[in-house]
């Protein structure tokens, strides 16, 4: 393992260095450094080039400069180093503190945007695999492939121009009509009826209670307020808790062994007694504080599902620790949702934001900052998931079905195991093996895809640091980029072949 | 499907064989109803090349009949209506003629009655006709499309054909170029060659973005040569004495068409994205020519007044990408016989 | 079900007089392109508690289909129909639930290929648990004793530590075994064994064989046998039912069946099955196990050594000769050369066969390979017809390959799937002769006529014919520059049998006929039996022994060579029977040795 991560690390330095010398050299040859100063004349524009020549050392010839960048770089790499600014860009000012500005609300996107795409991916992908050929499975089709052929660009105008804005309009006044809910109503019937399947009786059933159950709630919601003033409350919590509950057992255990079925419970109580003891904790906390409760409950959540587990303590344990997790995420979305009727009052009644990262000068909570946050990501983010949502449902979906043709299956199902053991134990883990390969190519493509999702929503992030370093022939916020760019591309390659290894026990990593 | 070995078999060469089957089984037609013996011997001699299985799987795969009809269309639409290279087409304006605004510049056409109009897709706010600007950006973007998936078919081909089959330092040195380009996200190095080509016209601008975006396919095809060098019908090339040339070109080649047509169709739609995307940032396609990508991006302010000025391009790019994307997933399946298409 | 390493066992339903399993008129169809295929039709048998029921057929027969049909274990495009029914209830149409409770608990099966039935990311252990888990009330800790029960009653060594292993960790056999722990979790009333031991080497498949039979004695289940080998069924079975594509032709106790066939596929069926120590008369005949040693008759072996050393220095020069051959493939950075053949010495005269023996991993493939040409040796020298070709460079061999020719194991994989059948044949003239179209279309008609193919078949490709016309095309192609050597890597061991003894013939036919020296390389004793003059047997990489047929088949020095002699099932329960007594023989006296 040490082994493996130092040869890659040596391997992975010097293709960077190769690409760093490839993209500098397209960079400085893309125009003239001089081209926007145009035809005019006067003691401004000497001015301004003696001052970019010496900014950018265009007195250098190219090669010469590119070592200089690299000496540059190579100030950071030293411990301790002495001036790490990564250069300097035309105007002479260091790079190294605007990448730091731009790159936290950039990498914010990126990550939740993969993280979202790969858990929806999967998810629908191993849905459509079982369901292959059914109706389900040739609507997803073609919704990946609609997704596949869309301009990034398009879409994020889209969702900027319309969704958006019909959005904000809509919260300022939640309400609809009952005509409205009862189309919601139906229109869930018919989802979860074909995501469902089976025969006519069964997809009628399903059709029935989604529909009811959908109108009942969303009806439930409005009366309340719910959408002017969300969150779940203490009877709310205690139902989720307990729902997550049966959900990772179902998932997980099956509900043939009763005593799992208790401990996974018993976590949900432990989860829910820590939400009721950390709501003071939690007022204005950090994320320090956050994740610190959320390890303690997941601890005791792990013992005393372990201890109430018996002899299938071991299984129920990491149940347990995993809904305790899941609690954990319901609390911080809850606090969210609770700050939400004094963001949308600060915002001006408008909250869903359609250009940059965060809100300028906002004073607030911890809550209310994160909520900001995530408000702003939530258009950026929509358009980003949904073009490699595509691409994790399809290669899940192959993937998927190649493995529920192997061998192995048609043993576990000899076995006589149940349907959920053959798809979770042994079908699951072998299905994600190939998708690990998919993640770290994946994940470059969505940082390039970030650069054009930052145009569209004016985002200050690293994706206008290069269009505007390119436009400018500017190598130095260009080559900024790239360094973060590079080596996050590089150490998710890396970190999927961990995770190949870890998956496949055949593969050792040398 | 049926085929009699008629006496042609022994009077011409075999190396015109391939094509010989492929001929004799389009023209054959099962007319007269056959004898008992005859069919029993139609049955054992029952031939499909793989060229017309391969086929035949294709045309079953609807989506990817609806893709060809769709692509089909578009081609003619925008090559036929307002011409190209100097041959006038039906269409009568020009995309760079400023004239006055008729309604607005709202688009005139309509579907029941189908009329065109006078502006069928509106005009933009210099009054150009919005119709002949789009088909010369759809022409544009096509061009651009098909020459990258060309350019990054022969680099990737070559690349990975060279590597995969003749392994070694060859193969270290081309897969470290591989990894060193694919670190580079696509849109940034394509941006990067777009600053330094684009104002020279949009054929070097293809060229070069076909050259940076060939490192998906090499991959595969060097996957593919790696597994094909090791089958048994190559070594039994090679134990009879076949020089290297001939069995990259002759025996293992053939055998990776199925991937590299297939990836290069999707580079393709690939293509068509990323040229519209740079031609977004402005990057890409520049005046006097105009690409898909270009026309939204010349119009971005004009969403909210104007919104055709902004949906007419897009709904062509989407044509296109969706176009070609199902035909590469009918390709994938016709040349991939595992996934026979089983109904329940 | 009480004995005393099997700790706990389940209530089962009490088996009366009645069968175990009563199948009538089982039909299985498959959906292709939406027509409806049959796989099987109108099946029928009955299993008796205790029983070993074969059922035998070539590829395509039904054989196997029809079995995954009882535990509704058919692909997603398949149907059955019909009745089987498990001491009176009903499988087929059963519910999905119904079936998952027969599964592995009433009716285990075991398959194939235990590299890929076993989940390679699950450790053995894990995998042998969740079996007895799902049927028990177990808990983990007991589940897992009961586990490791079950590995050491399937005689995997130090059981407690392998329960921890993963698939890829274990040998081929032990895969197997570990694959029977699994189906013998619950103590089934009847284990379904697919193919047990297809994929398996002849000792191996000896010891699972072995193992079968002493887990149906002890635990009194019944085992329904799917295989294509009537060695494995007259060692094992009670009851054959033969089918052939998707019917049964004949069903008869194993004894009455071997001894009087009556159906005219069955007689041909046995009459293709090569029968071990038929042209010798006797396998192992000379070799005795007396006060639990093996002797041989010295006088014998003495004279079999002179005749071989004769043999090889009689002067003429040989077709083929290897001495002191070392192949080595090459170490990967941090890891060490692998050593696949080192110092083997042997000889073929022109005109001759010598079969090359040995099971896999033995480095047979590899030799035949190295004197083709298509790998290097590290050391010794390779000459055919008196040229070194060690040190030739590409150029220099090129002359040379005319000389020598190569048969592939796979017909499938060894024609190019997108050149024609013509083309193929053609290509080694093509490169060698460089004749005109007429010459050349002639050429490849006669050779199409000596393997006894059509002359239209140029035109098809190769996934239009069947494997043994694909055989019949790579032989063709191999003979096509008359070559004085013909290497024939296991060239019929993808074939069922009836089309492996029609290639045989045929393979004989051309040698008598073209008088070419032959390096033939098979595991299977009894194949090389039939065709080679002379036997070399290999053992990981090391000759162990060579001299004539009638020398190794009959009397053996190596105690190698017996326990792979041994080990080859024959087509003859009585004798087989024989055999088993003097296998068990030789490997106690083989410990002692």
């Amino acid at each position: 393992m040490f082994y493996f991560i130092a040869k890659r690390s040596v391997i992975s330095f010097f293709i960077m260095l190769a690409a760093t010398t490839l993209m500098y050299f397209l960079t400085i040859s893309s125009g003239d450094p001089f081209e926007d100063l145009g035809e005019t004349n006067g003691p401004e524009k000497a001015a301004t080039i003696a001052a970019r020549t010496e900014a950018m050392n265009l007195d250098v010839p190219p090669i010469p400069r590119y070592f200089l960048w690299l000496q540059d770089v190579g100030h950071c790499l030293v411990p301790g180093g002495i001036s790490c600014t990564l250069g300097q860009d035309r105007t002479g000012a260091a790079v190294l503190p605007q990448l730091e500005n731009a790159m936290g609300s950039t990498l914010r996107l990126v990550v939740v945007a993969t993280v979202l795409a790969l858990i929806l991916g999967v998810v629908v992908g191993i849905v459509t695999a079982i369901r292959q050929y059914s109706v389900f499975d040739y609507s997803v089709t073609f919704l990946s492939f609609l997704l596949f052929s869309l301009p990034l660009f398009w879409l994020s105008t889209l969702l900027k121009q319309y969704m958006a804005i019909d959005l904000n309009t809509w919260l300022a006044n939640p309400q609809f009509s009952y005509l409205t809910i009862a189309l919601i109503g139906v229109i869930a019937g018919v989802v979860w009826a074909v995501v469902v399947g089976g025969d006519r009786r069964r997809r009628l059933m399903v059709f029935g209670v989604a529909a009811v159950a959908t109108a009942l709630a969303l009806y439930l919601l409005l009366v309340t307020g719910w959408f002017t003033k969300p969150g779940f409350g203490l009877l709310g919590m205690l139902v989720s808790a307990a729902g997550v509950a049966v959900l990772w057992t179902a998932l997980l255990a099956g509900f043939r062994r009763r005593r799992v079925l208790h401990a996974a419970l018993a976590a949900a109580a432990v989860s829910f007694i820590g939400y009721l003891v950390s709501i003071p904790l939690l007022e204005n906390p950090n994320w320090f504080i956050v994740l610190a409760l959320v390890v303690v409950t997941a601890v005791v959540a792990y013992l005393v599902a372990g201890v109430v587990g018996g002899p299938f303590r071991a299984q129920a344990a990491k149940i347990g620790a995993v809904i305790a997790v899941s609690v954990g995420l319901l609390i911080v979305v809850d606090r969210l949702l609770q700050a939400y009727p004094t963001l949308s009052a600060k915002a001006g009644g408008r909250p869903i934001p359609t250009t940059g990262s965060q809100s300028a000068n906002l004073a607030g909570t911890f809550w209310e900052i994160n909520l900001d946050f995530a408000l702003h990501l939530i258009l950026p983010t929509i358009a980003l998931t949904l073009i490699s949502f595509a691409t994790y449902t399809r290669y899940t979906r192959a993937s998927q079905l190649d493995v529920m043709n192997q061998d192995y299956i048609r043993t576990a199902r000899a076995k006589g195991l149940s349907e959920r053991t053959v798809l979770v134990k042994h079908a699951f883990r072998n299905a994600m093996i190939p998708i690990t390969t998919l993640m770290a190519f994946d994940f470059a493509g969505v940082l390039g895809g970030a650069v054009i999702t930052e145009q569209v929503f004016g985002w200050n992030g690293m994706g206008k640091m290069f269009v505007d370093g390119i436009d400018h022939v500017d190598p130095g916020p260009v080559m900024a980029f790239f360094l973060v760019v590079g080596t996050a591309a590089v150490l998710f390659n890396m970190l999927a072949d961990i995770a190949y290894a870890f998956l496949d026990p055949r593969i050792t990593l040398s | 499907m049926t085929r009699n070995d008629s006496p042609r078999d022994d009077s011409r060469a075999s190396v015109e064989l391939s094509e010989m089957t492929l001929q004799s089984q389009d023209t054959d037609i099962a007319t007269a109803t056959p004898t008992r013996e005859q069919t029993d011997r139609i049955r054992t001699t029952e031939a499909k090349s793989q060229g017309r299985l391969i086929r035949e799987r294709f045309f079953r795969h609807k989506g990817a009949l609806a893709g060809i009809a769709l692509l089909a269309l578009i081609f003619l639409l925008a090559f036929t209506s307002i011409g190209f290279a100097g041959i006038p087409g039906w269409w009568n304006k020009d995309y760079d003629v400023l004239a006055d605004r008729f309604n607005e510049g709202r688009p005139t056409l309509t579907l029941w009655p189908f009329s065109l109009g006078e502006h069928p897709f509106g005009q933009d706010v210099l009054g150009r006709d919005y119709f002949a600007l789009t088909m010369r950006g759809t022409q544009t973007s096509l061009i651009i499309a098909f020459i990258v998936g060309l350019v990054a078919m022969v680099i990737g081909t070559t690349v990975g054909a060279i590597a995969g089959y003749f392994r070694g330092w060859t193969e270290a040195f081309l897969m470290r170029i591989t990894d060193v380009v694919i670190t580079i996200p696509t849109v940034v190095i394509a941006a990067a060659v777009a600053g330094i080509v684009a104002k020279h016209g949009i054929i070097p601008f293809a060229l070069f973005l076909g050259a940076v975006t060939w490192t998906g396919l090499a991959r595969l095809v060097r996957g593919e040569f790696l597994s094909l060098r090791e089958k048994e019908f190559v070594e039994s090339a090679k134990s009879v004495g076949a020089s290297s040339a001939r069995i990259i070109f002759r025996h293992i080649l053939p055998n990776t068409v199925g991937v590299i047509i297939v990836s290069t169709t999707l580079a393709i739609s690939s293509a068509i994205l990323l040229e519209t995307a740079l031609s977004y940032l402005g990057l890409g396609v520049t005046a006097p020519d105009t690409s898909l990508g270009k026309a939204i991006n010349d119009n971005r302010s004009a969403l909210t007044v104007r919104p055709w000025l902004f949906l007419w391009p897009g709904a062509f790019i989407i044509g296109i990408a969706l176009a070609v994307n199902f035909i590469g997933d009918g390709l994938r399946d016709a040349f991939d016989p595992k996934q026979t298409r089983v109904k329940q | 079900m009480s004995t005393s390493s099997v700790i706990i066992s389940d209530e089962q339903a009490p088996v009366g007089n009645g069968p175990i399993l009563a199948v009538k008129g089982l039909g299985v169809e498959f959906n292709v392109d939406n027509e409806w295929v049959m796989a099987a039709e109108d099946v029928s048998y009955e299993i008796h508690p205790g029983e070993i029921l074969a059922i035998v057929g070539e590829s395509g027969s039904g054989k196997s289909m029809s079995s995954m049909a009882l535990l509704g274990l058919l692909p997603r495009n398949g149907r059955s129909s019909g009745s089987a029914k498990m001491l009176g209830k009903e499988l087929i149409g059963a519910s999905q639930s119904t079936l998952r409770r027969v599964r592995g608990n009433d009716i285990a099966m075991i398959f194939q290929e235990p590299m890929t039935a076993l989940n390679p990311v699950l450790t053995v252990g894990e995998q042998i648990r969740e079996a007895v888990e799902q049927h028990t009330e177990l808990s983990p800790a007991q589940a897992k004793k009961r586990a490791i029960e079950l590995l050491r009653m399937v005689e995997i060594p130090e059981a407690e530590r392998r329960y921890d292993s993963f698939p890829h960790q274990f040998s081929g056999g032990q895969r197997q075994r570990a694959m029977i722990a699994i189906a013998l979790a619950n103590d089934p009333m009847l284990l379904i064994a697919d193919e047990p031991t297809t994929a398996l080497d002849v000792t191996v498949q000896a010891e699972v064989l072995d193992l079968m039979r002493k887990l149906n004695k002890r635990l009194n289940s019944a085992v329904l046998l799917i295989t294509h080998d009537m060695g494995v069924v007259a060692d094992l079975a009670d009851h054959v039912v033969v089918m052939e594509r998707g019917r049964i032709v004949e069903a008869a106790p194993t004894a009455q069946l071997f001894a009087a066939p009556a159906e005219a596929y069955t007689k041909q069926l046995l009459g293709a099955v090569p029968h071990l120590g038929s042209k010798v008369g006797g396998v192992l005949s000379d070799v005795e196990v007396v006060d639990g040693h093996a002797s041989i008759h010295e006088e014998y072996a003495e004279a079999a050594l002179r005749a071989q050393a004769t043999h090889t220095a009689s002067g003429v020069v040989p077709a083929l000769e290897l001495t002191d051959v070392d192949i080595e493939y090459p170490g990967r950075f941090r890891q060490p050369a692998f050593k696949a053949v080192s110092g083997v010495s042997l000889t073929i005269n022109p005109g001759e066969v010598l079969g090359l023996v040995g099971e896999s991993g033995s480095g047979k493939s590899t030799i035949a390979r190295a004197v083709t040409g298509l790998i290097k040796t590290s050391g010794g020298k390779v000459r055919i017809g008196g040229t070194d070709i060690t040190d030739l460079s590409a150029r220099q061999l090129l002359p040379l390959r005319k000389k020598f020719a190569i048969v592939f194991q796979d017909p499938a994989a060894s024609l190019n799937p997108r050149l024609s059948i013509g083309e193929s044949i053609g290509e080694p003239l093509l490169l060698h002769e460089k004749p005109g179209r007429a010459e050349l279309d002639k050429r490849v008609a006669a050779l199409l006529e000596d393997v006894q193919l059509p002359v239209a078949f140029r035109n098809r490709y190769p996934h239009e014919l069947s494997g043994g016309q694909r055989q019949r095309v790579g032989i063709a192609r191999a003979l096509s520059l008359r070559p004085d050597l013909l290497v024939a890597d296991e060239p019929t061991s993808a074939l069922d049998v009836s089309v492996q003894a029609k290639v045989l013939e045929l393979l004989q036919d051309l040698q008598r006929e073209r008088g070419f020296a032959c390096l033939f390389v098979s595991h299977d004793l009894a194949v090389v039996e039939l065709l080679a003059s002379h036997i070399a047997v290999l053992n990981k990489g090391i000759l162990v022994e060579q001299g004539s047929t009638e020398q190794i088949l009959k009397y053996p020095r190596d105690p190698y060579t017996r326990r792979l002699l041994a080990a080859a099932p024959v087509p003859d329960p009585a004798h087989q029977a024989l055999r088993r007594e003097q296998r068990s023989a030789l490997i106690a006296a083989g410990a002692v040795d």
